[in-house]
């Protein structure tokens, strides 16, 4: 049985719209799992209900099979950590990360001991000392991880944790995190609005949209197969297409306003939403393909060029369409040029209309 | 020039604010009987008095009794007070938080007359416990002003972070919620103390001959017999003071250089 189990978690604030609505989530021992959506999507409220400090409207969260939802904050065994690092200011490094152990009865001889080890494991055992104004944002979140996890707690909680730092050291920090979830091996979750965070340090991805549920998967798997249109969306960047199955031509869908297309796989019958990320058109070259691939043109509007790749935003047909190119296919691209593309069969991921 | 003008600005409001104290200083170890400067001679005798007299004496260790009083009963009742406004919401709050703020507003008099009236029925006009009541009723309002903006601004992450760290609400509050307020805490005891030790207006109508206060005593004493006795006591005030002011600069030092 799963170690962390959300069951039908509901949160209203006012009785009558759900901040969660009936979220349901298995967590494995020692996972990695991020809690993924827009603000407002319920994530944060998720979370929060899992640490203790706010109480289900209905619902339950059982660890390792013990009820939690009745027990206070202080009585679970879940440590966090916060966006604003939220370090007590009067009390140096070592005394942030002693603070759990001194508040749980942790024996006095032990304590020492591992609140160096902890800082050891971040990698700031020099600034021991410090106070956290003294200590650069890393360095604070880093002395919160270290506060979080040195009591070796069930489940680390981690709310958008990098939310605030600037975008060379998140990714320096992402590594960081993955290699500490490696090495002590805790069950973690993360809560992020950041789909790049959420794709590359996860094992799964939990994605949340007003309050609801909409897929849990593992990252490959919610980029590739999206459950809905709004996942499609909200991870990566994608085109979307209404088309229509034709029972008469099995592998074949018709895309309005563009003509019928090859699909590979198990088409579902009706009305169709296709999604192709961007990345999968490629430039058409005569001499390419097994002769199976769709093609389309793409009419140029702009590029924005990425340096390693260029994404280049037009149309077909009078449709939005975005493609990305590497950045030799990109280049010199202007407004209103025309661009052969191609995709294959088994490029597209195919959703019914809901 | 013009460089120079914030340099003679500052000395000048400094000699301004100093001037008093090169007055009083000299005059409290005058020969003369009465106030006269600059002092035709000196000597300590007017010390000797103030030390030996029991009406003197009386009257300061009433002055500390009544502002620490004061500063107890401003800090019990205005803590709880900002946590309530800050934390919880509830009916009427607008018009309760500006209720809190009138005797700010109120002059002097008028509410010492009123606190006479209030308090002759209680048997409390003379009292340790009336003047501490009094005089509390002008720093609370203070003292929650104070508080209620570092409650404003203390981030409640810092209890959360404390609580799953395993600290009960108990803990929580002595651990982070009081150290991290500690700085509106103090300013509000510090206003609570110094405004109820140098208050004198309600101290004439209430204070009585039991309560007398210094500044009560300081003012009669200028009335009826214009004695230097008043310098001495002006110079021991302003040395505690410093010596406090400096005291807490010391100690503020320490925990930084840990």
């Amino acid at each position: 049985m799963a170690y962390l189990r959300l069951r039908q978690l509901v949160k209203s604030y006012d009785g009558k719209s759900n901040a969660v609505d009936r979220v349901s989530i298995d967590v494995e021992r020692g996972e990695f799992i991020t809690l993924l959506g827009p603000s407002g999507s319920g994530k944060t409220t998720t979370l929060l209900m899992i640490a203790g400090f706010e109480t289900p409207t209905s619902g339950g969260i059982e660890l390792d099979g013990r009820n939690l939802v009745a027990r206070k904050p202080y009585e679970r065994n879940v440590g966090m950590v916060f966006q604003n690092y939220a370090l007590f200011p009067h009390m140096t490094a070592t005394n942030n990360v002693l603070f759990p152990l001194k508040m749980r009865g942790f024996p006095k001889h032990e304590i020492g001991a591992r609140a160096e080890q902890m800082l050891g494991l971040v990698g700031l055992r020099r600034f021991a000392d410090r106070y956290p104004r003294e200590l650069s944002g890393g360095q604070q979140q880093r002395v919160a991880l270290a506060r979080g996890l040195v009591f070796n707690p069930d489940v680390l909680l981690l709310d958008e944790p990098l939310g605030a730092l600037d975008k060379n050291l998140r990714e320096q920090m992402q590594v960081e995190l993955k290699r500490i979830h490696r090495e002590v091996g805790i069950t973690m979750i993360y809560v992020t609005h950041d789909q790049t965070e959420a794709m590359t340090m996860s094992d799964r991805i939990a994605v949340f949209c007003n309050g609801k549920l909409e897929q849990v998967g593992s990252p490959l798997d919610v980029y590739n197969r999206p459950a809905n249109r709004f996942v499609g969306e909200f991870v990566g960047d994608s085109n979307f297409f209404a088309g229509r199955a034709d029972p008469a031509r099995p592998g074949w869908i018709q895309l309005s306003g563009l003509g019928p297309v090859r699909i590979a796989g198990d088409l579902p019958a009706g009305e169709v939403d296709v999604m192709i990320r961007p990345e999968r058109l490629r430039l058409q070259r005569p001499d390419e393909g097994d002769g199976m691939d769709n093609l389309i043109d793409l009419i140029v509007d702009d590029t924005i060029n990425y340096g390693d790749s260029v994404l280049v935003i037009g149309k077909t047909r009078g449709l939005p369409l975005r493609a990305r190119l590497s950045s030799k296919d990109g280049a010199a691209l202007g407004p209103g040029a025309a661009l052969p593309l191609a995709w294959a069969p088994a490029d597209a991921h195919v959703l019914a209309r809901r | 020039m013009v460089r120079y003008v914030p340099l003679v600005l500052a000395l000048l409001a400094a000699i301004f604010l100093v001037a008093p104290m090169a007055i009083i200083v000299p005059m409290s170890f005058s020969k003369a009987i009465s106030f006269e400067f600059p002092p035709p001679g000196y000597w300590t005798g007017y010390y000797a008095q103030y030390f030996s007299s029991h009406s003197w004496l009386e009257a300061t260790a009433n002055s500390f009794i009544i502002a620490s009083g004061s500063m107890a009963l401003t800090l019990i009742a205005a803590l709880p007070a900002a946590f309530g406004f800050v934390r919880h919401r509830f009916y009427g709050k607008s018009v309760l938080n500006l209720v809190m703020l009138v005797p700010i507003i109120v002059p002097a008099v008028v509410s010492a007359l009123g606190y006479y009236s209030f308090l002759s029925p209680l048997r409390l006009v003379g009292t340790h416990a009336g003047m501490i009541l009094a005089h509390s009723v002008l720093s609370i309002p203070v003292a929650f002003l104070v508080i209620t903006a570092a409650l404003k601004g203390f981030d409640r992450n810092l209890e959360r972070a404390a609580m799953s760290a395993g600290a009960g609400p108990l803990r929580t509050f002595l651990w982070v919620t009081m150290p991290v307020l500690r700085p509106g805490i103090l300013i509000g005891a510090l206003f609570a103390f110094l405004h109820s030790f140098n208050e004198a207006v309600v101290a004439i109508f209430i204070a009585g001959r039991d309560a007398s206060t210094l500044p009560k005593k300081m003012f009669e004493s200028i009335r009826l017999e214009s004695d230097p006795v008043i310098a001495v006591v002006s110079t021991l005030l302003t040395g505690a003071v410093l010596l406090g002011v400096l005291l807490s600069l010391f100690v503020r030092k320490r925990p930084a250089s840990r």
